[in-house]
């Protein structure tokens, strides 16, 4: 069974990697087993002494950020596991891929940082590169 | 005045002031703001005030310090080398064996929280503003001035500022390196030796009445804290074993 790891960043632009693979489950011989992540920001290293309330709101945030992908998949009535991470983008996909031994990631080109990613979808760019599997990108 | 006003190097100066503090007061602000979280929100008010006017206080009290002491040789080496550190500090992802408060703590815990947190993260941005004011105590003034608002008012919006566009900290970073660069070869023990050895130094760029003249410290000090907050996180990275999942007690496949 192919496992999948789909970034989601929470924007309306970046669902197109999850209505993709609603689209395309049927070819699959066995439904993919789809992960979806969504991966905050970490705070600036001079934060100090509020570790526990700062998980907390990166994991609210978190879940704020993966309520539309989630709804998409529950209507389509597919399966899929959510994990919320923290760290920069890019490096923390990549480091899910590698431990849990996923086989492809499906991503958006730009989300909500469109204008912040300087026209190139950065993190994408940044997966591209690092990732040992195949990348599918969906604009 | 109007003179004052009109002169370019004023507003620079300005600008740096304002960026230095949104980037350095973001961190007061954050804790400020995830400190009160926890707390009911009746209290929650009370601690997000409390907490700003110990800021407030500490800032002036250590304004007034730092003032003095940057006249005095070799303190603005110091400081250049405090601001360096602190700027590369912002790009490196925070601790994670630091015990915070516990959820549902009482106000005072929070408040106590805050302080702690205030004394350390005003310090830094008393270096920022002190260094980016050059010694003009206007600049210096109104940089304290701006930076009070910002913690009162700014906590909730720059925790979402921060959190969206991560690229105002990189540039912010950047910028203390700049300005730290400036303060070190500004320190009354090397300006004379450096006019005399390293006269290369200073670059007149035809940018007037803009600017005159930038230095290679300051480039250099942009772009060293730029790879050296690079570096950290790239090591960090790599030592990380276990993915971080938030969402793992949560798990369910439907």
């Amino acid at each position: 069974m192919l496992k999948i790891l789909v970034p989601v960043d929470g924007s309306k632009n970046c669902l197109g990697a999850v209505e993709l693979l609603i689209r395309q489950n049927t070819l699959y011989k066995e439904s993919p087993e789809i992960h979806l992540l969504n991966v905050q920001h970490p705070f600036p290293g001079t934060v100090r002494g509020v570790r526990e309330e700062a998980e907390k709101f990166h994991r609210e945030e978190g879940v704020k950020a993966l309520v539309a992908a989630r709804k998409l998949l529950d209507d389509a009535g597919m399966k899929y596991q959510h994990h919320i991470s923290v760290g920069e983008a890019a490096e923390t996909i990549i480091q899910y891929v590698r431990e849990k031994k996923l086989d492809e990631v499906v991503m958006c080109t730009r989300g909500m940082g469109a204008v912040a990613n300087m026209l190139m979808g950065s993190v994408a760019n940044k997966v591209l590169h690092l990732a040992d599997v195949p990348v599918v990108l969906v604009k | 005045m109007i003179e004052y006003l009109s002169n370019p190097v004023f507003w620079i100066g300005l600008g740096q002031i304002i960026i230095v503090n949104i980037v350095l007061s973001g961190d007061n602000a954050v804790v400020i703001a995830l400190a009160a979280r926890s707390l009911p929100p009746h209290q929650q008010k009370q601690a997000i005030i409390w907490g700003s006017v110990a800021a407030i206080v500490m800032r002036v009290i250590l304004t007034i310090l730092a003032v003095e002491m940057l006249k005095m040789p070799y303190l603005k080496l110091v400081g250049a080398v405090l601001l360096f550190w602190i700027a590369v500090q912002l790009l490196v992802p925070g601790e994670d064996g630091e015990d915070g408060i516990k959820s549902g703590g009482n106000l005072w815990t929070a408040i106590r929280t805050i302080l702690i947190a205030d004394l350390v993260m005003s310090l830094d941005n008393v270096i920022g503003v002190a260094a980016a004011a050059k010694g003009d105590n206007v600049l210096l003034m109104l940089g304290l001035a701006i930076s009070i608002p910002l913690i009162i008012f700014g906590s909730t919006i720059i925790l979402k500022l921060m959190d969206r566009y991560p690229m105002i900290i990189t540039g912010g970073a950047a910028l203390l390196g700049w300005v730290a660069g400036e303060m070190l070869i500004t320190d009354p023990i090397l300006v004379d030796w450096i006019a005399a050895n390293m006269s290369w130094m200073h670059i007149h760029v035809p940018l007037a009445p803009l600017v005159s003249e930038i230095s290679w410290a300051q480039i250099l000090g942009a772009a060293l804290v730029i790879v050296a907050g690079k570096v950290m996180v790239a090591r960090a990275g790599h030592a990380e074993e276990k993915v971080v999942d938030l969402a793992a007690d949560e798990q369910r496949s439907k």
